[in-house]
């Protein structure tokens, strides 16, 4: 087989050769038996006659020559490409319909799968990743799903299960960098000893952190990814044993990741060792994971996931049982529970990209309807040149031939422009922060996803050449040549083939529009949710104060008292304020709180509820509604007054007939000693956390920040122009108080609720193109077929003007086509836009599977499109001239 | 010309290699060939020829090589690849299995059954 390709294409790649060659040869020998028999006697004449007449026919041996070398089916197929691009040629509407239809439906899904393809498919970048796992401990019957894993269990964890081959723990953060006066802030990440060895990643230089790099004393230790040794040390082959500040202290590097090396999403581009002390990694501490601390692991080969959860379960009830806390633990429902990393990491952005991919899928097979008709279409009109050439010979085989040729050259033309239009929609994804889904920065068309619409391309063109060639092989050979003459109409089959697939396009086309409406709808919903507070003419910022400048609470307080009085100076500021968290931030973590008096009632779970610390007049800066008593204020945290701010939330839990004020909490699950307990000073309105479509209300308490304190803080202004023009200021504000600390995350509030709503958002707005594109695809079909339907029976109506019959009647009949075609979509697509609804109930936010009034306006749109589509074409039969047509006769 | 006689299907093939075995051959040569070793016994259908000698051509049995002839014209000469010389050697075996075998059961007596 291989021999015969290879010596195919020898003779292909010189072509004109081989013919001239086996011209020149075949003349070779008739001249040599002209010669021979010349010489035997026989006059030249006479001789070149009989050598001629011995050989026989030149140009059959010729074609037998050609056969032999397996040439036939490729001169066949060339034909056949000429006579498909002569004809694609000619009907240049037809072709630049299909051509268009073809790319972006083509591009569509291919922007779709090269999203799903990069986030969901790809294994991620480690050897063997299908074997890593994340491990995360929750307590559902708390509220708290995810809450990360603790360093102690990190420590009780590491060795001890014998599933793992490795075990590591990380977290991200922020740092600032460089020297004094030239300071950067840099997305970092601490991770423990063994997190690389875990992931199956080497070093390219130096090593990874030891354990003794993992207590406090003797963390100074850096490890830098491949682009930060390039840009900030020029790819030094010597930096290891070089210094970086960071936080105002030097960094020994130790060693450089390897180039393109990332883990997940993590824009981190310097990883420190996870030190901690030893009261972090006792087993007090081991339900404080907070959700910003994560574990990962690598199964061993051969080991199942239900195995290592089942060796996680068996330690995690030995520890309890010497657990003081393990009764509220338990009632909390807690587990720690294994879950494939890569799948765990997508796990919220998966059924919206299936749901995406589902929608363009359905794109594609309208497009593919619309060409299947106007290919059919094309197809009767020559059915009597098919059947002609069938009756002359031609071979089944060369009519399905023909049609595979012309289809596949068109949707492989239509494939290349897909993957033109593939690579735009990628840049529209990104124009939609796409890049800030799980993983969504790694989004590109590659050489495979290239090869995948080239292959996919060609498949569609096969499975559009089957009904053109059914078309094509059922006619009746005669039947075919008389029909469309004199006594013929429109073949019925083809007629019913062809609405079929029209009412089957609308209802497509419907379910895509009403799927788009639910989105938008849901979008809109979510929008309108208002988030417990005035986000309108709020900046915030997020700042980070080094532990070594600012190692304890009043140094911090003092910074932020600072600030706050700084920025009140400042001009068009009405308020400023400082809180751990700002809500819609994406890291807000949930913490218990004991509350004084409060009977746990049987089956009642402790609840987990946000907590903060505030400075300054945080609550009045973001616009909280205040319903009892008084807010926290800078007094309160520069006295470290035990007092404590809840929200509505909280106070109707826990005193639903009683007013809140006055009453005691502590902070954390146990009561100690009341010296350590806070009083409610005030009930202010509840807000949205997490995210606007929240629904579960978990109660939030608000601390004097001097009582809550963090390395990291928020601080928020609202002023009286734009937000984001303040931005500068508020940068020149910190950096006259500290010039090392640099504000990031410089974002007005309005700016964090519109992202917080991106995973809604982009996929309502891909939706909602699609349909867009559906709706004018519906069109182009509708009226293709319609204006055929006219072509078709020009002569019937013709005669029927002649009749009387007025230009009404001729209009009403095809339009009624049109809505009898509607009627039969409408009815397919209530079924489907029931089912696709409940299917999408996931993305959905507060809208039933079924939305009459968007299904309605579906059906209208569609209905308006299909009609308006149907107008021209029955005008124009309105305009058929009897006279013509009946001349025609 | 003594009696000729008609080629069994297949065997123009199996003769064509045999021919160019012997020494590199045109076209024209590879005909006269066969005739000569045939002792003239075997007509060959001249239009059969080449697509016979394009067919093995394409099958890599003979390779094919432009050269000159003895008339100092450019001619096509065939020479027999490594493949080819294989082939001849099974299709001869198998002949001289089958044709003996015919030999004898067209040899047979009655005092033989």
């Amino acid at each position: 087989m291989l021999r015969r390709l290879r010596s195919l294409w020898r003779v292909i790649r010189s072509r004109r050769d081989f013919e001239q060659g086996m011209t020149e040869e075949l003349r070779f020998h008739i001249e040599q038996c002209t010669d021979d028999l010349v010489r035997s006697g026989v006059p030249p004449r006479e001789a070149a006659r009989r050598a001629r007449i011995e050989f026989g026919s030149l140009s059959s041996a010729q074609e037998e020559c050609r056969e032999a070398r397996g040439l036939r089916p490729f001169d066949e197929l060339v034909r056949q490409l000429r006579h498909a691009a002569r004809f694609l040629r000619k009907r240049p509407a037809f072709t630049a319909t299909a051509l268009v239809t073809l790319a972006v439906c083509l591009g569509a899904n291919l922007t779709i799968f090269a999203a799903l393809d990069s986030i969901l498919l790809r294994p991620l970048p480690f050897p063997e990743a299908g074997r890593l796992v994340t491990i995360f401990n929750t307590y559902p019957k708390a509220g708290v799903d995810r809450d990360g894993s603790s360093i102690a269990n990190y420590y009780e964890r590491r060795g001890r299960i014998p599933a793992f081959a490795g075990v590591g723990i990380y977290s991200y953060r922020t740092a600032v960098v460089g020297e004094v006066g030239s300071t950067k802030h840099e997305q970092i990440a601490r991770v423990s000893p063994d997190f690389f060895a875990t992931l199956g990643t080497g070093l390219s230089m130096g090593r990874s952190f030891t354990e003794e790099e993992t207590s406090l004393q003797t963390d100074r230790v850096v490890i830098l990814t491949d682009t930060y040794w390039r840009e900030h040390f020029d790819a030094d082959p010597g930096v290891v044993g070089k210094q970086l500040r960071v936080n105002g202290r030097s960094n020994q590097v130790v060693g450089v990741l390897p180039p393109g090396f990332r883990f997940l999403s993590s824009e981190a581009r310097l990883y420190f060792p996870f030190s901690s002390g030893p009261e972090d990694r006792a087993s007090a501490q081991r339900h404080s994971g907070g959700n910003f601390k994560h574990m990962i692991a690598r199964l061993k080969p051969g080991v199942t996931l239900a195995q290592a959860q089942a060796q996680i379960d068996a330690q995690n009830a030995t520890l309890e049982a010497y657990d003081p806390e393990a009764k509220m633990i338990a009632e909390a429902g807690f587990r720690s529970l294994v879950a494939p990393l890569h799948a765990d990491h997508v796990r919220t952005i998966r059924p919206t990209l299936l749901w995406l991919q589902a929608g363009a899928f359905a794109l594609l097979l309208i497009g593919a309807v619309n060409l299947t008709n106007l290919l059919l279409i094309r197809a009767s009109s020559r059915s009597k040149e098919i059947a002609v050439r069938r009756a002359l010979g031609a071979s089944r085989w060369h009519v399905v031939s023909e049609a595979i040729v012309e289809t596949t050259v068109l949707t492989l033309a239509g494939g290349l422009l897909g993957l033109a239009a593939g690579a735009g929609g990628i840049r529209v994804l990104s124009v939609l922060a796409v890049d800030r889904l799980p993983l969504g920065s790694h989004i590109a068309i590659d050489y495979r996803l290239a090869c995948i619409a080239v292959f996919g391309a060609a498949a569609m063109g096969l499975a559009l050449a089957a009904p053109i060639a059914w078309f094509n092989l059922r006619g009746h050979l005669r039947s075919a040549i008389q029909s469309e003459t004199r006594s013929g109409t429109a073949s019925r089959a083809a007629q019913s083939l062809r609405h079929g697939f029209i009412a089957a396009q609308i209802a497509l086309a419907m379910v895509l529009l009403s799927g788009a409406g639910l989105l938008g709808l849901s979008l809109e919903r979510a929008m309108a949710v208002s988030p417990g507070f005035r986000p309108d003419h709020v900046l915030t910022g997020q700042i980070s104060l080094p532990s070594n400048s600012y190692p304890d609470w009043p140094a911090r307080l003092a910074f932020n008292e600072k600030l706050v009085k700084d920025l009140a100076r400042a001009p068009g500021v009405l308020a400023a304020g400082v809180v751990n968290n700002v809500p819609l931030s994406g890291n807000s973590g949930k913490s218990a709180a004991t509350v004084v008096g409060h009977v746990a009632q049987p089956g009642e779970s402790p609840r987990g509820h946000y907590s903060y610390g505030v400075d300054g007049d945080y609550f009045a800066t973001m616009g909280f509604s205040l319903l009892e008593g008084r807010f926290l204020t800078a007094d309160d945290s520069r006295r470290s007054a035990r007092v404590c701010v809840v929200d509505e939330d909280f106070a109707r839990y826990y005193w639903p007939h009683s007013s809140a004020l006055g009453q005691r909490l502590f902070e954390g699950s146990e009561a100690t000693t009341d010296a350590q307990s806070f009083t409610v000073v005030g009930v202010v309105g509840a807000v949205k956390q997490a995210g606007l479509t929240d629904q579960a209300a978990q109660g939030a308490v608000y601390y004097p920040y001097a009582l809550r304190t963090d390395d990291h803080l928020f601080v928020v202004v609202r002023t009286s122009l734009r937000p984001e023009l303040f931005g500068l200021a508020l940068q020149k504000v910190v950096r006259q108080i500290d010039p090392d600390l640099p504000v990031n995350d410089l974002q007005s509030m309005d700016t964090r609720i519109a992202d917080s709503l991106v995973a809604q958002r982009s996929p309502a707005f891909l939706v909602g193109i699609f349909s867009l594109i559906a709706i004018l695809l519906v069109a182009v079909g509708t009226y293709g077929v319609l204006s055929y339907a006219v072509t078709q029976r020009r002569r019937e109506i013709g005669l029927r003007m002649a009749l009387g019959a007025r230009p009404g009647q001729i209009r009403i009949q095809f339009l009624a086509l049109a809505l009898r075609l509607l009627a039969a979509g409408t009815i397919l697509v209530t079924m489907g836009a029931w089912l696709t609804g409940r299917a999408m109930q996931t993305l959905l936010f507060q809208v039933p599977p079924l939305n009459v009034a968007t299904l309605a306006a579906a059906a209208g749109i569609i209905g308006a499109v299909s009609l308006a589509a149907c107008l021209l074409p029955s005008q124009r039969a309105t305009r058929i001239s009897p006279v013509e047509t009946l001349a025609d006769l | 010309m003594g009696k000729t006689a008609e080629l069994l299907p297949g065997t123009l093939d199996m003769l064509i290699l045999k021919a160019v075995s012997l020494k590199p051959l045109h076209g024209y040569g590879v005909l006269q060939r066969i005739q000569q070793i045939s002792g003239d016994a075997l007509e060959i259908p001249q239009g059969s020829l080449y697509p016979a000698l394009y067919r093995l051509e394409h099958q890599e049995l003979i390779a094919a090589e432009w050269g000159v002839s003895d008339n100092h014209r450019r001619a096509k000469y065939y020479t027999l690849t490594v493949a080819g010389r294989r082939r001849l050697r099974q299709e001869t075996a198998g002949w001289n299995r089958l044709a003996s075998a015919i030999a004898t059961a067209l040899g047979t007596t009655p005092e033989e059954v």
